[in-house]
This record gives structure tokens, sequence and C-alpha cells, in this order.
């Protein structure tokens, strides 16, 4: 066994061994909060000058040599260099070790203390935010005056690099082409540090509890970003064993993305829809190098959050026809706002709601909101005639609520077709069922719509009343539960009854464990993660429908979720041995 | 559109009213206090009671001062004219436009 191993989120998948390298490396480090001699005042002074003005040099390098693909870090670079010449920052900590004679470093961490309280008071959550820029750009001075090195000390072979956390300007500071992979404490999904990872196509996990405490600089580790799994010193067993896992999964990577483009068809012709989820315009290329068919779900949220003031009319027509003309004649679902009160908080009063969840969200909101509801709905009629649009709605509890929606569309069309302006009349619209009333209703719900998309992330958790980020209650996320496997059956049935299409979106579909049993039900089709798309196509490519219905059979009846995953586990794993090395699926969790 | 540009004992002024969507966010404000730094004389802004130095970043976005807000900018010192004439300029490229 390894010395040690840690755990994070995988955010770019891929094994890599190698030795660590650290940098802004936080603990083991020891702040001198200490009162100086008078003599000793304009020699701190120098020190924090000095400093201050190496790190600047460094970020007007960095800033100088910012590639055109990363021109957004570029812009961040600006604003820290700015930072770490700012007199609130820096002449405030010269004033501190003048007034009260202490350290540099002392004097540095006071100010930004100071400047934090004073940032924490501002009401615009974006404003309050940037208070990440000064400790990121203080840290940096921090480092200078605790006597380390330049965070870019030159890598002289292939390193695994390791950070408390990544900014903009370590990455561009660093010969990109000798990281092998990426470890760092913060982050998250959807960091920096992942976006960067995945477009150096290198593995990389970030959120890793321990890594500071556990890792000395220069060991050998295994980053295994399949599993999230980081081995430190490893056993010459577990090299041996991962250095095939790397080899294998590279040869599995490159033969999965050449067949991509084949349809989603089981060996005895049964075709599957292989949708994607996005959320930006800019993933649609990502979308067609994986092999998707369309978009299945479109979350319109993003044009949303982080602003001000609602988008325009204008600019959502025009980022939802050019989404629907590139994918044209293949279809774009779209998903009508889909955010909680708790998160609009830029453009509407800020509602306090004890439990957001289960507060004023999705159609909910929309329906409360129908100014803006409308303007959404209007870009998205008028883009309907540059492709092959469908629209959805998301958090459906009702009947009523479908029936407020299509009227509010209907009330749009009104418009439009008093002012003369063209749309598709026959745009199919659908619904999300991530309710477990929805679920119950499904055959009086299928009556009034074209479509049904199954949320399955939503449906777990408000079915089974757990909040999957609680880690309290997340090992009760178990997505072949038996109320799950049947609700899903019960959907699925219910649409078909009424001749309509139904698809599943959420991780489930993306899982190589669950996806036989969602197509032993007779789904119509799935949307998920682009890059998930060769790999459950690979499967599906595989399996003919008749396992499917058994295995659907099994675990239907099975009582217990152990059961259910033991029975699927083997069956799926005896089916699949090579390709399941390389899944994590949402059925380990257990282990 | 012009900025009118009020002169008091070598004290110069001028009013600026935030009209792009975002306001004053980090990125203007570094364009702000990047360019205020490049003259002598004090430069500050003031939105409402807040009245804060024009030449640091955190001080500018401290004021967050976003879409509809009124900004006092006022310079005063060796090369306050000029100052003034290059600032309100600036302001007026940054913040002055709809977007």
């Amino acid at each position: 066994m390894a010395r040690e191993t840690l755990h994070g989120v995988a955010v770019s998948a891929g094994i890599s061994i190698g030795k660590a390298f650290f940098i802004n490396r936080q603990s083991r480090r020891h702040i001198p909060r200490e009162t100086i001699p008078a003599s000793r005042v304009e020699y701190e002074v120098d020190r924090l000058t000095s400093a201050s003005n190496t790190v600047r040099d460094e970020f007007e390098a960095a800033r100088s040599r910012v590639p055109e693909e990363l021109r957004e870090h570029g812009a961040i670079i600006d604003s820290h260099l700015m930072i770490c010449q700012d007199p609130k920052l820096m002449l405030a900590a010269a004033t501190r070790i003048r007034e009260r004679g202490i350290t540099a470093e002392w004097a540095l961490e006071q100010s930004v203390e100071s400047i934090a309280a004073a940032f924490s008071a501002i009401d615009d959550a974006y404003i309050r935010e940037r208070i990440q820029d000064v400790r990121v750009v203080a840290e940096r001075i921090m480092h200078r005056l605790l006597g380390a090195q330049s965070a870019s000390r030159a890598l002289d072979e292939r390193m695994v690099l390791m950070a408390h956390d990544l900014t903009p300007a370590d990455t561009i500071e660093l010969e990109q082409d000798k990281i092998m992979s990426f470890a760092t404490c913060e982050g998250g999904k959807t960091s920096h540090t992942g976006i960067l990872a995945r477009s150096l196509q290198i593995p990389a996990i970030v959120g890793v509890e321990g890594l500071e405490e556990q890792v000395r600089d220069g060991e050998l580790i295994i980053i295994d970003a399949l599993r999230g799994r980081i081995l430190v010193d490893p056993t010459e067993e577990e090299l041996a064993d991962y250095s095939d896992l790397k080899y294998q999964f590279e040869n599995y990577q490159k033969a999965i993305i050449r067949q991509c483009t084949l349809p989603g068809e089981t060996v005895d012709g049964f075709r599957l829809d292989i949708q994607a989820n996005i959320e930006l315009a800019e993933e649609l290329q990502s979308v067609l190098d994986n092999g998707g068919e369309g978009v299945g779900l479109y979350r319109t949220e993003y044009a949303f959050l982080n602003r001000k003031k609602a988008p325009t009319e204008e600019e959502l027509y025009k980022e939802y026809a050019t989404i629907a003309q590139s994918l044209a004649p293949a279809k774009v679902t779209l998903r009508t706002l889909d955010v909680g009160a708790d998160k609009m908080m830029n453009m509407q009063e800020q509602l306090e709601e004890p439990n957001p969840a289960l507060g004023l969200r999705g159609i909910r909101y929309c329906l409360k909101n129908q100014d803006l509801f409308r303007m959404q709905l209007r870009a998205i009629l008028r883009a309907s005639v540059h492709g092959n649009v469908a629209v959805m709605f998301p958090m459906i509890s009702g009947l009523k609520e479908v029936r407020q929606a299509r009227y509010q569309l209907n009330l749009v069309r009104q418009e439009l077709d008093e002012a003369g302006i063209p749309y598709n009349p026959n745009m199919p619209v659908g619904i999300m069922i991530e309710l477990p009333s929805a679920v119950m209703i499904s055959e009086t719900l299928a009556q009034e719509v074209d479509f049904f998309s199954i949320g399955t992330n939503d449906l777990i958790q408000y079915s089974l009343g757990i909040d999957r980020a609680n880690k309290h209650v997340s090992y009760l996320y178990q997505p072949l539960h038996p109320a799950i496997v049947r609700s899903i059956k019960y959907v699925v049935d219910a649409a078909h009854r009424a001749g309509i299409e139904v698809s599943v979106c959420g991780e489930v579909a993306s899982d190589p464990y669950c996806i036989p049993i969602l197509m032993g039900m007779q789904i119509d089709g799935v949307s998920i993660a682009p890059q998930a798309i060769p790999g459950i196509k690979r499967i599906i490519r595989q399996v003919n429908m008749e396992e499917c219905k058994q295995l659907l059979r099994d675990v239907l009846s099975h009582a217990t979720v152990s059961k259910i995953n033991r029975k699927v586990r083997q069956t799926i794993f005896k089916r699949f041995p090579e390709e399941l090395t390389f899944f994590a699926s949402l059925l380990d969790q257990d282990d | 559109m012009h900025t009118d540009i009020m002169e008091h004992d070598g004290c110069f002024s001028a009013t600026i009213f935030v009209k792009n969507e975002l306001g004053l966010h980090a990125r203007p404000a570094a364009r702000i206090a990047q360019e205020a730094q490049k003259f002598k004389c004090e430069l500050r802004m003031q939105v409402s009671e807040q009245e804060v130095d024009a030449k640091s970043i955190l001080d500018i976005l401290s004021l967050a001062a976003g879409h509809g807000s009124e900004i006092v900018l006022t310079a005063k010192g060796d090369d306050a004219r000029q100052a003034m004439e290059h600032m309100a300029q600036l302001f007026h490229s940054i913040v002055g436009e709809e977007a």
C-alpha cells in the first residue's frame, strides 16, 4: 500500500505518475508576528517594497506572455498588477510598520484583514468577492517576504504540479509542457484550474484534503484522475498496475474518440438519441467533437447570473439563434430559466428563504416574474425559425404550472403574430420530470406536452429527501434505489402510452452501470455531458435489448439498494471488464 | 457627449453618470487607477457620502458604484487640469456608454 491515499475531485480525466513539485505552499510556514526596534523600521519597509516590486515584475512578465486563448487570464493579471502596488494595501502596510513598529509580514497581514473587513460590508456580491484577488496577491508578496523562491523556479523535468491553489499568473509562468498533471487543495468542478487542465488535456484533481501536509516535495506520487485519488509513495506493485492502467486508458480514449460519430445503436438495432447538456454556446464544438447528436439540455441560466441587470431579449435571441443555426438540422432543447431566488440577487430583491431548494425557483420563479419569463420565451420563439428548437419548463410540480406556462407562451405567440415576427408555430414544448409529484401524475402531464425529460439528479434528491452536497447524508444518494428505478420506469411507460418521447438527463444517464437499465425501459434518448458521450456510445453499441430488459427485470425484483448495486456491478463488470476500469460509477460510492 | 469640467480655486471637478450595465467593476476600476497613477495631482472620487482615492483600485472597488450611480471626480495639484481632462474622457469611454 502507498503511504497515503488522498481524495479529491477529478476535473480532467487520466492517470499520471511522477514527482511532486510544490508551489505556493501555505502550510509549515511561520509568519513572524513581532514588534521590531525603531532602528529596523526602514529595513522592514524596504523589504516590503522590494517584495511587492518583485511580485509586480512577475505579474508584468506573465502579462506579456498571455496566450490568445487565455486572454481572460490577462484581464485578471491586470487587476492583480494594480492591487500589488495599491496604496490601500502597500502604503497602509508601510504605515503600519512605521507607526506600530511591527514586521513587514505582520503589517501586510493586518492590511489585508482590514481591507477584508471593509469589503465584507459591501452589498454588491460581485465586488465583495474581489477580496479573493487581494488575498491572492498578498499571498504572493508574503511568499517573497518569507524568503521563498519564485513560484516559477525552473522545472528541469516533467513534474506533477501541486499547489494550495493556482492563480492564472501561476499557470502562465510555468512551462506548461513540463507539467504532467495538477493537484490543488482548493477548487471545485468549475474552477479555472479544471478548465485549464482540460484545455491542456492533462489529468487534474482539485479540492484535495491534506495535500500540503501529506506530500513532500520531490516525492513520487500517482495521480488517479479517473477516480479522484492520489497515491503518495506507492509500492512497486501499485506503480506497475497504474502504468498498465495509464497505457490502457490512453489507448482506450483514442479508440472511443475515433468511434464517437457512430450512432448510439445496440447490436440488435435499437437506436438511442445521444444528446449533450451544455450551458455556453462555446461548448458546441465539444458537443460535435464528442459525437453529440444535438443538445438535449441547454441551461439558459448563465446569461442571467453574475450581472446586475437582466439580459435583453435581443441578446438572448442572438445567443439562441446562433446555437440553433450551428446545430441545425440537429435539435437544441432550451430549458427556461431554472434558478432560485437565492441566486438572482443582483437583479431582484433578495428573498430570505430558509430552504431555497424548496423555495421560489424554476418555473415557480418564472411564473412570479412573468415579464422576465415572457421576454425569454419571445427570444426562444424568435430563435425557433433558425433551426430545430424545442423548449422545456423545469421544476413542474403539477398540472396548473404547465397550463400557466403554456398560457404565457401563447400570449407571446399572439404578440409575435401581431407584430408580424416569424416563429415556428409547431415548436415542441416539454417539461422536466424531477419532482416526485410530477412522477405520480405523469400520465396526466403527458396529455399536455410534447415530450418529457427526466432530471434524475433532482429527482433523486427530492425523492430520497437528501442534499447530495451534505456529507452527512450523501451516502443515501443512491441512483438505483428501488423507488428511483420504479419512478423512472413509471414515467417512461406513461410517456409511451401517451405517444410522446421521453429522455433522461442527469448523471445516471452517463453512468456505464446505469445506462443498460435505462435502455431496458426503452427510453428514447439521453442527454449527458459532452465528454461522457464517447464512452456511453461505446457501451450502447455493444449490448442488445434483451440483456438490458433482463437486467431491468433483475433490478426490479430486488428490494434493497445493496442487492441491486451488487447485481448490477457483477453483471456489467463481467460484460465490460476493460471499459469499467476507467469509469468511476455512481454505484461505487459505498465502498 | 462632453463631460463638463468645473474649476474653483485651482480645484477641478466633474460629474460622471455610470451608464454601463456592470457599473464600476474590477476591470474598469483597474484601468482608472492605472491612468490616475500617471498624474502627480491628487485625484478623488465621491459617490454620495463616500470619498476615495482614484489611484487605488481597492478604494474604487469599495465604492461599489453600480449602474445609475453618480460619481464626482475631483483633481487638485500640479497637473490637475490635464489630469481632469484625461480622466473625464476615460470615464466617459469606460462607464459612460450604455452597453
